[in-house]
């Protein structure tokens, strides 16, 4: 088997259990939806206000989603000595954590895309022609978000306090990715100064190369006993 | 403090190759307290069966993962057919197939599903009918499409068993094999480890049943202490195991 091919059964073996579970989807909805209907409340009546905050409303839904959906993307294997046998397959360490990392991010670009028009719809904003470069701005986002989520929910997951830890130690790491998000996201609703949000959209990407380089050289130490 | 290699066991069978299976030297290992395994040396011959034995908590588990690559030693080294468990870890583990005591299995996928998924990633065919024939052979072709959150834990084991004998590795690292089996489970496992052995495989079982061990190891070590002890080597004729202290 080539490395590739690994890969994707990692990830399909993660696909297919949410599937069947559906724990990841009903929490990170369920709790996006809250996040983003508390933010509209206590933005109040202000129209303006509500069109400028909506993409950061947005991404603070799928940051908080994320650490849910990282955190269980380790459980199911924690169970049984699943990841024993998992990690004693002659499989790279790299490809364990890109079938993970593949999985979770497609679960969050769904996450995103569903919320995307549902925080327009809430907040007022408009989304016109934006939506294509938007849609690119939450893959790069949470393509970023995923590679740290999936790392450190990895490192923490023998770990007792990993509920409360993980989120500790994520998010001062993914805060350069949150922000990035956020004013590509806001430059495409707001001004729609095409120029900024992709010079953030680079800077977004820029991020997701560098941790991607940092996570998987350092995955087998998270892995590694 | 390391403790000093007291006693070896080294196994070694007329007519194979030099490169022992398992090669233990000065092996430590520990959790923050006195070692587990304090400076053990072990060779074990290929085509070998060895049972490992002791009171919980002596070190048989840590043993088998360390060979696993799933715990590194603190000092000494490890060798599995020629291939450091540090330094060549991809290596042990296209060579190892190991049965963890919980089975190590995913609730949420089917039995036949879990072993498509261990085939795969070890290269071979997830779609190979040898899947269909391990099923059977430990009796569970009527619940392969099952969840296996809804196996009992001795079908578990059964499931891990049937994904043991589709790794076609040489070395077999099996950790209480007997647990939560029943009788036709327990001499599934015997027949499993004997044809193993025919098949030139080496292996390793940490089991709490010596009575068992008797019959089908061809030697019985002991840990205990942090050390290891060859008490028994009952299955083949006493010129090729060479015990030295």
């Amino acid at each position: 088997m080539n490395d590739l091919q690994a890969v994707l059964w990692v990830a399909r073996k993660d696909l297919l259990q949410e599937a069947r579970s559906k724990a990841v989807t009903v929490a990170t909805v369920f709790f996006s939806a809250v996040t983003l209907g508390v933010l509209a409340f206590a933005f109040g009546e202000n129209p303006l206000l509500m069109r400028e905050g909506a993409m950061g409303a947005l991404w603070v839904a799928l940051a908080f989603a994320g650490v849910i959906s990282a955190a269980q993307s380790w459980q199911a294997d924690l169970e049984d000595g699943a990841l024993e046998a998992l990690l004693t397959s002659p499989v790279p360490r790299a490809a364990v954590y890109l079938g993970k990392l593949l999985a979770n991010w497609g679960l969050m670009t769904a996450l995103g895309v569903l919320l995307l028009p549902i925080a327009a719809g809430l907040y007022g904003a408009r989304l016109g022609a934006a939506w294509p470069p938007l849609l690119a701005v939450i893959a790069a986002g949470t393509l970023g978000f995923a590679l740290i989520a999936v790392f450190y929910a990895g490192l923490t997951a023998n770990l007792r306090a990993r509920e409360s830890l993980l989120p500790v130690l994520m998010f001062p790491v993914v805060v350069p990715i949150l922000l990035a998000a956020v004013r590509a996201s806001n430059a495409l609703v707001g001004s729609g100064d095409l120029g900024l949000a992709w010079a953030w959209l680079r800077l977004l990407v820029g991020f997701d190369l560098v941790y991607a380089v940092v996570c998987l050289v350092l995955f087998r130490f998270v892995v590694e006993a | 403090m390391v403790a000093a290699v007291t006693r070896a066991a080294r196994t070694t069978l007329a007519g194979t190759p030099n490169v022992a299976a398992v090669e233990l030297r000065g092996l430590v290992h520990g959790y923050g307290g006195p070692p587990v395994l304090a400076g053990i040396d072990l060779d074990v011959a290929v085509g070998r069966v060895v049972a490992l034995h002791g009171p919980n908590g002596a070190g048989k588990t840590t043993l088998l993962r360390l060979l696993a690559t799933r715990l590194r030693p603190v000092r000494g080294h490890a060798r599995v057919l020629g291939h450091d468990v540090v330094r060549q870890a991809h290596e042990v583990r296209a060579r190892i197939a190991a049965l963890p005591v919980y089975g190590g299995a995913y609730g949420a996928l089917s039995g036949r599903e879990n072993l498509r998924l261990a085939v795969a990633l070890r290269g071979g065919d997830p779609a190979s009918p040898r899947i269909d024939d391990a099923l059977a052979r430990v009796g569970l072709t009527g619940v392969a499409d099952h969840l296996v959150r809804a196996y009992s834990s001795g079908m578990r084991k059964r499931l891990a068993l049937a994904r043991l004998t589709l790794a076609d590795a040489p070395l077999w690292l099996l950790d209480e094999p007997y647990a939560a089996l029943d009788e036709e489970g327990q001499a599934l496992v015997d027949t499993l480890i004997a044809g193993a052995r025919d098949a030139g495989r080496t292996v390793l079982v940490a089991s709490h049943d010596l009575p068992r061990s008797l019959v089908t190891a061809d030697a019985v070590v002991e840990i205990a202490g942090g050390q290891l002890r060859v008490i028994a080597r009952p299955g083949r004729p006493p010129a090729p195991l060479e015990a030295r202290a």
